[in-house]
């Protein structure tokens, strides 16, 4: 049922073309090791062949022919197996000595045959090598050796060839089948999760391996692909379902005004009142409305198009000069400490207006008499704003959640808002590559916004007022 | 004045030339950009308030065709989206000013006022004066009736802003956009904080206080004498 499928994966393809290459590299390989390991043979056997004749005629040209014969029967008197065999002849052709086969007397090497002497394959002749030396006086001496070992090292090569090639294939397509086979499980495991989620299971997740491979990052980047999908589908949800409901409070209000409006006002003054009292309503509703734009406008990333170099430092500092009368006049108060020459490439009104809503709501939520305190350093990890204050707090449980959509904290649902600040403030810091951690002043709440991409512009004397406040 | 509305939604155009011709003034209707343009052609008006999105000729177009064809009317644009980029995009085109649907007519009617009265560029005053208020842009030291007021760079700012528009009425969204370059509506009261404390370096121990409130509507700044 898999076979057909199986032929078909890569892998197995793969595994084919692989066990093909390796039988062709071992053919050549043992053709190449046996035509070599023949030549190294076949050479030391002549060159032995070739001493033991030349000594020999040194034998003979010191003590003649009996010295000659009476050294052959000394070398096969000490004949160990392996030896050689020598004949001598005289010049018209009389054999002295010897019993190779009969060759013509022509000086150097020549193969031929003899009677078998039990050490050759059945049936067939013992295989010899001969090399055949003049002497003076027309005598002709021959050295020779049986060569069937030679030959019988080539079978054995051969052998060990065809099984070696036998066995690489073997293991090879094996190997491959179960390579095929593992992997075939994997890409199936990818295209069951791909069909659970089609089929509306939107939490499923390729399962990984544990092991840091190509297939385990492959499913790994799906599941963060599948994250961002699935987050996107959430907030896209969330949205719509808060628009719905936080749109029907202000509205509900705003039916309520004219309602009331109809029903008991009566002299234009009254009648002023409550359309004074709609157009609140309605310029809050609208507010809303276009905080949501802005917030998908930023969150499509068009903007970064026009980034632009920009004085982080200086920013911050004109925004506390701005806002420290501010908080004063809330009974609160603002101080800042903030390091000089940091410099970001970004969107100079985005962050402003980023800026002023995390300072803006330290103002606005914290209590009278409260010490918010304004920060821009150069941290480990890029330039860090912080916006502090010594107020309640947020519940350790809730920090991650403020800075969702229409998000409120239940102590802050009375004051007006429309719950998207701290959104559009996560959205522009996305934007920025920058991040965002909230954590406990002790007492009250620390923002910190990390722009890892901020530098310092350090030995530079900034040409700004440095008014004291 | 004179003044010319490109506007295509009939409800808008009403509430904005209704609004007009209630304080004396003369306002021509195109309800598509090709009309406007042919308007403005023919017509010196003191103000054009163009709608982005009107038929057969978008307003980026209109503006743009009447700049490269020598015609300097100043051009406020009004448009539905809230988008960021819109504005810079206006602005680029040959708008002087911008505003986002919906708005108050009084935020526009100071809008068109400050762009109808604005100066023409040639003349660069180094001097604000504003009864016995002097500003010296280039010195940058304020003073009233010959004694010296000590403002922050923030305070001064504003009050250049003011003196600048002087016996016109500037609304917070104007102050929040020129003095400090905010385009958005933000939480707190940082205008009238500042407008206050300037109030009491400028005014304080005065018989007459310079800078007023216009309820519902803005600040002006003015000398007593041409005051009503």
């Amino acid at each position: 049922m898999h076979l057909q499928r199986l032929l078909k994966t890569a892998s197995f393809k793969l595994t084919a073309l692989y066990v093909l290459l390796f039988g062709l590299s071992v053919a050549a390989l043992a053709t190449v090791f046996y035509f070599n390991a023949v030549r190294v043979l076949d050479a030391q056997e002549r060159a032995r062949i070739q001493s033991e004749a030349s000594m020999l005629r040194g034998e003979y040209e010191r003590g003649g022919l009996p010295a000659l014969l009476s050294g052959i029967r000394e070398r096969q008197r000490g004949r160990i197996a392996g030896g050689l065999d020598y004949t001598v002849y005289r010049g018209d052709g009389t054999r002295l000595f010897g019993n190779l086969p009969k060759v013509p007397f022509e000086k150097g090497w020549k193969h031929t045959s003899g009677p078998p002497d039990g050490d050759e394959p059945p049936g067939q002749l013992e295989q010899l090598l001969v090399y055949r030396l003049p002497l003076s006086n027309g005598l002709w001496l021959m050295v020779g050796d049986d060569i069937g070992h030679i030959r019988e090292l080539g079978h054995v090569i051969e052998d060990m060839s065809i099984w070696g090639l036998l066995l690489a294939v073997t293991l090879g397509v094996i190997g491959g089948a179960a390579l095929s086979l593992a992997f075939l499980r994997r890409i199936d495991s990818i295209t069951r999760t791909a069909e659970a989620i089609i089929a509306g299971d939107m939490a499923r997740r390729i399962p990984l391996r544990g092991a840091d491979d190509d297939i385990d990052r492959l499913a790994t980047t799906l599941n963060r692909m599948l994250d961002r999908i699935g987050s996107l589908v959430e907030s896209v949800r969330h949205v719509s379902n808060d628009i719905a409901h936080d749109l029907r409070t202000p509205l509900a209000r705003l039916r309520q005004v004219l309602e009331d409006g109809r029903r008991s006002a009566r002299t234009p003054a009254e009648y002023e009142a409550t359309t004074e009292r709609a157009i609140r309503e309605i310029d809050s509703i609208l507010e809303t409305f276009s905080a949501i734009l802005r917030i998908a406008q930023i969150e499509a990333g068009t903007r970064r198009s026009g980034f632009r170099r920009l004085d982080l430092s200086g920013l911050a500092e004109s925004l506390v000069h701005s806002f420290a009368p501010v908080a004063e006049d809330g009974g609160k108060s603002l101080s800042a400490s903030i390091a000089p020459g940091l410099v970001l490439e970004g969107d100079a009104e985005l962050l402003t207006q980023m800026m002023v809503n995390l300072i803006e709501n330290a103002i606005r939520h914290s209590r009278d008499g409260a010490a918010i305190v304004i920060g821009l350093r150069n941290g480990p990890a890029g330039a860090e704003f912080s916006v502090a204050d010594d107020g309640p707090g947020i519940p350790a449980g809730e920090r991650e959640r403020i800075f969702r959509r229409f998000y409120r904290l239940e102590r802050s649902r009375s004051t007006a808002g429309s719950g998207l600040g701290l959104s559009l403030v996560a959205a522009i810091a996305n934007l920025h590559d920058a991040k965002i951690i909230v954590s406990d002043n002790h007492p009250g709440l620390k923002i910190v916004i990390v722009f890892s991409q901020a530098k310092s512009e350090t030995a530079r004397e900034r040409p700004l007022s440095r008014a004291a406040e | 004045m004179k003044l010319l509305l490109v506007e295509d939604d009939a409800q808008t155009a009403g509430f904005v030339i209704h609004g007009f011709r209630e304080r004396g003034h003369v306002v021509d209707h195109a309800p598509d950009g090709r009309e406007g343009f042919f308007l403005a052609t023919y017509n010196a008006y003191a103000v054009a308030i163009v709608d982005r999105m009107v038929p057969h000729m978008d307003g980026l177009s209109l503006v743009r065709a009447l700049r490269s064809a020598k015609i300097q009317t100043p051009v406020i644009f009004l448009t539905t989206m809230s988008g960021i980029d819109d504005r810079v995009e206006g602005l680029e085109a040959g708008g002087d000013d911008y505003l986002v649907k919906p708005f108050a007519f009084s935020e526009l009617y100071a809008r068109v006022n400050a762009l109808a009265r604005r100066a023409p560029v040639s003349t660069q005053q180094t001097v604000l004066r504003v009864g016995d208020l002097e500003m010296d842009l280039l010195k940058r030291t304020v003073t009233r009736g010959g004694a010296a007021i000590d403002l922050l760079p923030r305070e001064f700012q504003l009050l250049e802003y003011l003196m600048r528009h002087a016996d016109e009425v500037v609304t917070r969204t104007m102050l929040l956009e020129g003095v400090w370059e905010f385009h958005f509506d933000p939480k707190t009261n940082i205008v009238e904080t500042h407008i206050s404390r300037l109030r009491a370096k400028v005014d304080r121990g005065r018989a007459t206080g310079l800078i007023q409130t216009i309820r519902g509507s803005g600040y002006t700044i003015r000398a007593p004498a041409t005051a009503p």
